[in-house]
């Protein structure tokens, strides 16, 4: 007997299949235009190599620039995956579902590339081992590289984990990747005890992903703080941080979903309701986000400390007001505007939103480095700084990166848990139902009649 | 000599913060200089001492420099040496770039290409001197001797002498010196007689009043003022410094006046003023030693007015208010601070004669000393003694040489221009373009730039096109020397011997001896050495002038005249105890000598010898004028601006002075022409803003610009390196819309020039500021390119008696680059 | 345990600018190309700041040099990854240039900006320019560098003493700015020894730090009758 709903799902789940043995034109140009651009990444960064740091726009007292808010911005939208998955996950959110693992990739590329940036920064990265030799756990840089490793690492495996029964399909798919579809499958065979070791791993990780990621972004933030620099020297930057990076990441996963779900043809996944999820979380982002700038700013103001007022008011009205107020709009009037009502919170208006977002915290993390460098507390002139066109070049090959490790992650795995998706249609639904009658006064017994049901 | 050894590869291996080298691989920037790296290897280095005197300017500091087994690595002040005591200038701190210069001339080189292209055939010494003494012989055997020419800098003391015998020997009338301090005193010669620049009691004066003398940055001698200076909070003085702009001795003095350019003679006077009218002054010295003060009658029964009267019927101060925009309550209280300080010095230097009307604001603020008779006086102003120096052998001469030295100075200008000069770059060039009297045939040029540091430097050059052999000697190729045919390599100061003297304004005797501390590095000769070699194959009597062996033997000679003296360092009048206590805790004593050559070996270990004690003069040694007074009615002009008149045969007295008064361009008439008074700038109406130029103490008068690291330092205080910038009100920046580190164009009735803003408070509005030194088109590498040279848009005016360029004497206008 | 503190007197201080030549010349502190330098990537282990105060023509310029000021409590070191920048033995704040990898996070930290980088490797200039001081090493490209206090002198000198087993005496470990400063403005020594000139001067009623709130507690003193620095 044919199920049909099984005939459908199964239809649909070929979909997710497609990208990975059919490939169009339209991807090996955009891989050449990728690879191209990375190329000239590195052979900018090989210029930088060979003639130093000289070749990028810092200077005195502007000692850090874009690779150093790269860094901050690209670690940052990092938290759109591991960390958003990891609660949706732990709220037990069911329509994480489909989203879940597209987060996770982020997580996993942008962190590889905002790791790399503060070593593309380092006027030494020939000397990167001195940090094992002579480390200094008292350095705020040393912080963020043990944090950054540790979520590097829990977020790849808790990437790699989910995906084990999906790479099991591919294998048993067969074609030509067998040997290393089986390899990392590592011999899934869907028996009830791999299942419950499976979740197993998966609860602890998501318990421990959340802390790790938290502290992440604190510790990023600490590298700031931790001076007496007026404009950083706060000590809400840790949760500032945080919230802008779940900020920027929500923002991120928009536009990937958005993209995705246009190019892959992922209607069937990716619903209206997905997004009004996720933008309402983006719309309550955005508030905290303001409520955090608006205390921040507010107090330097307030206590009126004559470095931080200046500060603050080269922000405001200096050379970097333009950005600043770029950022403002960005991060706060766009995404509450188009947010708030039902009218704008379309996708083009979600994609809209989420794009304003991650320019405006990148322009956040360029408004909270640059201005407090430029005015050096002595009376020394105003720092200017002007990007080089060899920053520019690493900031476009790092975007380069993160677009080409998505599109080739797509190209060898489902970017959406098949096996979830298989879970929630039969355990999902159940467990959902099962918690709404745990919750419902007066459906105890319900309780045990489904038991019974279940019971073949 | 002090000799350290020390292990130095142990020194390398230790490790401390700042001493850890680098390994190999990546960090292989890490090159020491061949020469030390190959005597490192050779085990432990040695370190040595020596002393010298810096010659980057006139200064005359002591230095010392360090050399690791004879590699010279680092200089700083000679403690013990009583100019300096051991401070240092930025120049002078990066004396051996100079040494180490990539763009030294390394060996004679002749010119092949056209002025300027950089075309240059290295040939030998003994053909450049074939070649120059051929045509000394060619010129002298026919008659034409005068036609040689040498065109020297500011030298003095032995070279000076050197280049004179040998012009005079060989029989021209025509050794000039492009800047020479002879120069800068034709206003004190006016007044006092003798062109000796004063020496000013700083540590005992209880107020300076200088006009514009920027005593800490540029001045005759910056550091020994900067030392002077170092003492004002225990001794209580109390500096003012008059000026459009805050130099860096305004930056330090109490208080600041700014002053319209070219009026400092106003202000002067209306001190003076002040001073006459509330009988401040020294009534006592004015009538005893001063002549012209009151009214008078001479022996011709003619009434001349005194300066009494001229000074308070013209400089009262609203009007001196006028004049200078310094307000009437200002100048009351200068001077009146001035006339109740117990001990003031007044001083002007090129501030205050740098403009057409230089020499007679100098003479006006000389005249305040005389009205306060601060002459030989604790804490005032005094006049040093020239060291004993042994006497040279006597110059010989022949026909030729006597012919020669009796045909008219190609220099001296026409007889209604600069009365008062023997030498005006201006008549110079003008006379060999017009081959008046005669034409030049040979130049040499020693030491100077003077076709960067003049104005009209089209003329300039033209000039130097004509003539058929110009000879340069030089370390390094120059605007000037672009033109020489042949240009000669001089040594460095740091590979040379020298001997100099009593640095102008320094207070006290001294000598210092400048000694190779390295052997030459390339194949160059000193010049007195040139000289010498070419005196001999002269022959005859110019060979016979010359009878040393080497330079350093007249320098020797020279020197035993010192030792036989017996004089030397005891207790100074000028000074007093506190400098000496301090010199002689740092060890600076003149010892007792068994012989010359132990005096010679003391001499060069030490690096000089001084006698702070000055000899008693008397009032006809300080004032060496026909009245052997402190001349404030200057016989000595009328004499000269007289001696005009009489050869305008025909018309009466009177008509031919207006005529020649009104050629010379002075708008007095009457007694003041003699006498101190304010002659008003031919400014151009229709232009809004001064224009002025500074002198950045790292740079000096542009010499500075093929030092990379004086180029980087160039506007230190401005932060603005390797570039020109041009000092802007902030008023009047606004009213011309421009924006600090804009780019404007300066434009003058001559040209313009495109230069970035710097806006500072420290400026008079509608006075704008570009530092000199910038704008080379020569002088190597690091000097090319960089910034802009005021220079090339300054009208081409000059001191109407001396001749001087008026540096301060052009309006401009600017606007944004656009 | 010497507590080395220099003092700057800035009523005697002229603002010449020979301290910062010196120490360029002492501590072979590369001189960087011209555009560089337009950049803002010069190298002054001794900086200048100049500032103007009052209201035309009452305008007075005031100058102030400025090395580092080797602070007791520096926020520099604190933030280094590996220890490139240290309170050494003698309480020195040094820079080991072989170790540090370029982070640059201690100029971000010094709040005096007196720290500067080698943007470039310090290709010293063309020709036989390269002469330099051998007691002091020469720094790479991509390490950052400040004034040591001319630590390599100290070493000289306790070596010396060490021989002639005695301590150092007040005025004979003097670095090369305050030796060359013709206006006698800077003194160097030991500020715990009461005989010192430093200790004396460093409690004159003139004496002030930069900054003094920060707590980071310089070890440079300035003198000035001025008070509003
Ligand atoms: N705008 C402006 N112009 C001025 C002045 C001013 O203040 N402003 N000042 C004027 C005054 S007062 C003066 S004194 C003159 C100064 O004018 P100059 O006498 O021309 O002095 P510098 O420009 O210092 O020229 C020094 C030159 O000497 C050469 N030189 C350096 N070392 C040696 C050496 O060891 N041996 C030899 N043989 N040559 C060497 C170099 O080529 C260098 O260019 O400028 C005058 N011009
Ligand atoms: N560091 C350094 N030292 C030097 C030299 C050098 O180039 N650099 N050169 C040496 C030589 S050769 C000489 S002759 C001396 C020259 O030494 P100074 O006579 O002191 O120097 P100037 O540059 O001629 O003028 C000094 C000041 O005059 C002011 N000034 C501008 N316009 C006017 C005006 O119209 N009237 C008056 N009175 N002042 C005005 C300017 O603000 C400037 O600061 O310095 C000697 N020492
Ligand atoms: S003032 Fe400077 S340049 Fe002049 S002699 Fe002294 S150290 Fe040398
Ligand atoms: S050397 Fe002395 S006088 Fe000159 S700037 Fe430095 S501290 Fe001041
Ligand atoms: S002044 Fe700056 S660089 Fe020097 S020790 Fe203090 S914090 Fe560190
Ligand atoms: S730049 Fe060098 S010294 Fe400074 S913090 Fe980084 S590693 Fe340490
Ligand atoms: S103490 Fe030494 S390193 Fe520091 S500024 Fe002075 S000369 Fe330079
Ligand atoms: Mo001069």
């Amino acid at each position: 007997m044919v199920n049909p709903t099984l005939d459908k799902h199964q239809e649909l789940d070929a979909t997710l299949y497609r990208p990975i043995y059919e490939t169009g034109k339209g991807f090996y140009i955009t891989m050449a235009v990728l690879v191209a651009i990375i190329l000239w990444a590195l052979y900018m960064y090989s210029t930088q190599l060979r003639e130093g740091l000289g070749v990028t726009g810092m200077n005195q007292p502007i000692t850090w620039g874009f690779y150093i808010v790269n860094f901050v911005f690209f670690i940052g939208i990092s938290h759109a995956g591991t960390l958003i998955s990891a609660i949706l996950r732990l709220s037990k959110a069911e329509w994480r579902r489909p989203i879940t693992r597209m987060a996770e990739i982020i997580t996993v590329i942008v962190l590889a590339i905002g790791g790399l940036s503060p070593i593309i920064d380092l006027g030494r990265p020939d000397r990167l081992l001195h940090i094992y030799e002579s480390g200094r756990l008292q350095s705020p840089l040393l912080w963020d590289v043990t944090s950054i490793t540790a979520y590097f690492t829990a977020s790849t495996v808790y990437l790699y984990i989910p995906m084990i029964p999906d790479i099991a399909r591919l294998r048993d798919r067969g074609g030509k990747l067998k040997w290393a579809y089986t390899f990392m499958a590592w011999g899934w065979q869907g028996t009830e005890r791999q299942k419950r070791v499976l979740n197993r791993a998966i609860n602890v990780l998501m318990v421990m992903v959340i802390p790790i990621a938290v502290s992440v972004h604190t510790v990023i933030s600490y590298i700031f703080s931790m001076t007496l620099q007026p404009g950083w020297h706060s000590t809400i930057f840790g949760p500032y941080f945080v919230v802008g990076a779940i900020f920027s990441g929500i923002a991120a996963l928009l536009i990937v979903m958005i993209f995705f779900r246009r190019f892959y043809h992922l209607e069937g996944y990716l619903k209206e309701i997905h997004f009004q999820y996720l933008g309402t979380l983006l719309l309550v982002m955005s508030l905290l986000w303001f409520y955090f700038t608006f205390s921040e700013y507010l107090t330097g103001y307030f206590g009126a400390e004559p470095h931080e007022t200046q500060i603050i008011m080269y922000k405001f009205s200096g050379p970097f007001a333009i950005f600043f107020w770029a950022m403002v709009l960005c991060n706060f009037v766009i995404p509450v505007v188009i947010l708030s009502f039902r009218k704008f919170k379309t996708i083009p208006g979600v994609l809209i939103a989420s794009i304003a977002v991650v320019i405006g915290m990148w322009l956040e993390r360029l408004i909270i480095v640059v201005p407090s460098l430029a005015n050096p507390r002595m009376d020394l002139p105003l720092g200017i700084y002007i990007p080089s066109f060899v920053e520019w070049s690493l900031f476009a090959g790092g975007i380069a990166v993160f677009i080409l490790g998505y599109m080739l992650f797509a190209k060898f795995f489902p970017i959406i848990s098949l096996w979830e998706i298989e879970e929630a249609r039969t355990e999902g639904i159940r467990e959902v139902k099962e918690r709404i009658h745990k919750y419902l006064p007066g459906d105890e017994d319900f309780q045990e009649s489904i038991q019974t049901i279940a019971k073949p | 000599m002090e000799i350290k050894r020390r292990d130095f590869l142990k020194l390398f291996s230790a490790a401390s913060g700042a001493v850890i080298l680098g390994g190999c691989g990546f960090d292989d920037t890490f090159a020491l200089p061949d020469e030390l790296l190959e005597k490192l290897k050779k085990g432990p280095g040695i370190e040595t001492w020596k002393n010298t005197v810096c010659r980057l300017c006139p200064g005359g500091c002591g230095i010392r420099v360090r050399l690791i087994d004879d590699v010279p690595v680092y200089v700083k002040g000679n403690p013990i040496h009583p100019v300096n005591q051991g401070g240092m200038c930025p120049l002078g701190l990066n004396a051996l770039h100079l040494l180490y210069n990539p763009d030294r001339v390394r060996s004679p080189l002749k010119r092949t290409g056209k002025p300027g292209e950089g075309k240059w055939q290295q040939i030998s010494w003994d053909e450049a001197l074939k070649t120059i003494s051929d045509a000394l012989v060619k010129l002298r055997n026919e008659g034409k001797a005068h036609q040689v020419s040498f065109l020297g800098h500011n030298e003095h003391g032995l070279m000076h002498e050197f280049i004179a015998r040998f012009m005079k020997a060989y029989g021209s009338p025509n050794y000039y010196q492009f800047s020479s301090f002879q120069n800068d005193g034709i206003a004190y010669s006016l007044v006092q007689g003798h062109s000796q620049i004063p020496s000013y009691d700083f540590l005992n004066a209880t107020l300076i009043l200088s006009f514009g003398a920027n005593f800490l940055e540029e001045g005759y001698s910056p550091i020994y003022y900067t030392k002077l200076y170092s003492h004002h909070q225990d001794r209580g003085t109390r500096y003012i410094q008059i000026e459009p702009r805050i130099s860096l001795t305004a930056a330090n003095a109490d208080r600041w006046i700014p002053l319209r350019p070219g009026t400092y003679g106003a202000l002067a006077l209306g001190i003076a003023y002040v001073l006459i009218r509330e009988e401040l002054y020294d009534a006592e010295f004015v009538r005893t030693h001063t002549h012209g003060f009151e009214d008078w009658t001479d022996r011709s029964g003619e009434k001349h007015l005194g300066f009494k009267s001229i000074v308070l019927g013209n400089y009262y101060p609203e009007r001196v208010s006028e004049i200078t925009g310094v307000s009437s309550e200002t100048i009351l209280e200068i001077a009146r601070e001035v006339g109740v300080a117990q001990r003031v010095v007044v001083l002007g230097d090129q501030g205050t004669i740098d403009n057409t009307n230089g020499t007679f604001t100098l003479m006006a603020v000389h005249s305040l000393n005389a009205l306060l008779g601060n002459f030989e006086k604790e804490g005032g102003i005094f006049f040093i003694d020239v060291p004993p120096f042994g006497k040279l052998h006597t110059i010989l001469d022949d026909v030729a040489a006597r012919t020669g030295n009796q045909q008219k100075p190609i220099a001296r200008p026409p007889d209604d221009t600069f009365p008062l000069t023997h030498f005006s770059i201006e008549s110079f060039t003008k006379n060999i373009l017009a081959d008046q009297p005669y034409p030049l045939s040979v130049l040499f040029l020693y030491k100077g730039n003077p076709l960067f540091q003049t104005l009209n430097q089209h003329d300039f050059a033209k000039a130097l096109t004509k003539i058929p052999l110009v000879v340069s000697f030089d370390s390094v190729i120059n605007e000037t020397s672009e033109y020489a045919h042949l240009l000669l390599p001089d040594h460095t100061f740091l590979e040379a011997w020298e001997e100099i003297s009593n640095v102008p304004s320094v207070g006290f005797s001294h000598l210092s001896i400048q000694q190779p501390v390295v052997a030459p590095f390339y194949d160059t000769k000193h010049t007195g050495d040139v000289l010498l070699e070419l005196a001999k194959r002269i022959g005859g009597t110019v060979a016979a002038s010359f009878p040393f062996e080497g330079y350093q033997e007249a320098i020797k000679l020279r020197m035993k005249g010192v030792y036989e003296s017996g004089e030397g360092a005891v207790v100074s009048e000028g000074m007093k105890k506190l400098w000496l206590e301090y010199l002689q805790q740092r060890g600076w004593h003149a010892g007792r000598y068994e012989s010359f050559e132990g005096f010679w070996d003391q001499l060069l270990e030490r690096g000089g010898w001084w006698n702070p004690v000055r000899k008693q003069r008397n009032w006809n040694a300080i004032f060496q004028t026909p009245s052997g007074k402190f001349e404030f009615y200057s016989s000595k002009l009328k004499t000269a601006i007289e001696s005009l008149i009489k050869k305008d045969g025909g018309k009466s007295v009177s008509q031919s002075m207006e005529l020649i008064l009104n050629e010379l361009n002075i708008s007095a008439r009457g007694d003041s022409v003699y006498l101190p008074h304010y002659e008003p700038v031919p400014y151009e109406p229709d232009m809004p803003l001064y224009l002025t130029t500074f002198q950045v103490l790292p740079n000096r008068d542009g010499e500075g610009s093929n030092l990379p690291m004086m180029q980087e330092m160039f506007g230190y205080s401005r932060r603005q390196w390797w570039r020109s910038w041009v000092e802007i009100h902030p008023e009047t920046a606004a009213m011309y819309g421009i924006s600090d580190e804009s780019w404007v164009w300066v434009e003058s009735s001559v040209g313009n020039l495109k230069v970035q803003v710097k806006i500072v408070p420290g400026i008079m509005s509608h006075v704008i500021a570009i530092p000199f030194g910038m704008g080379h088109t020569s002088y190597g590498r690091y000097a090319k390119g960089h910034g802009v040279n005021p220079y090339s848009i300054m009208r081409n005016l000059y001191d109407v008696l001396s001749g001087k360029p008026a540096l301060e004497a052009t309006k401009v206008r600017i606007s944004p680059v656009s | 345990m010497p507590k080395w503190a220099m003092v700057i007197d800035l009523d005697k201080c002229t603002g010449c600018g020979a301290c910062q030549a010196a120490c360029k010349m002492e501590n072979n502190v590369a001189i960087v190309s011209p555009d560089e330098a337009q950049q803002g990537r010069v190298m002054f282990w001794m900086d200048m700041i100049v500032t103007y105060e009052g209201s035309y023509p009452n305008v007075h310029e005031k100058r102030m040099p400025k090395p580092c000021f080797h602070c007791e409590n520096p926020p520099c070191t604190k933030v280094c990854p590996v220890g490139a920048t240290y309170r050494n033995e003698d309480g020195l704040v040094g820079q080991i240039y072989h170790r540090c990898i370029g982070c640059r996070y201690c100029m971000v930290a010094c709040p005096f900006t007196v720290k500067v980088f080698n943007w470039k490797a310090p290709k010293w200039l063309d020709g036989k320019l390269e002469c330099f001081n051998p007691d002091v090493s020469r720094r790479m490209a991509g390490v950052v560098e400040k004034c040591s206090f001319c630590a390599h002198r100290l070493m000289n000198i306790k070596e010396e003493a060490d021989r002639e087993d005695r301590p150092i005496r007040d005025g004979e470990y003097v670095p090369a700015c305050a030796e060359s400063c013709p206006a006698d403005a800077i003194y160097f020594g030991d500020v715990e020894n009461k005989q010192s000139v430093v200790y004396k001067l460093s409690r004159s009623y003139r004496a002030f730090r930069v900054m003094e709130d920060l707590g980071v507690e310089p070890n440079v003193y300035y003198l000035s009758k001025r008070v509003s620095w």
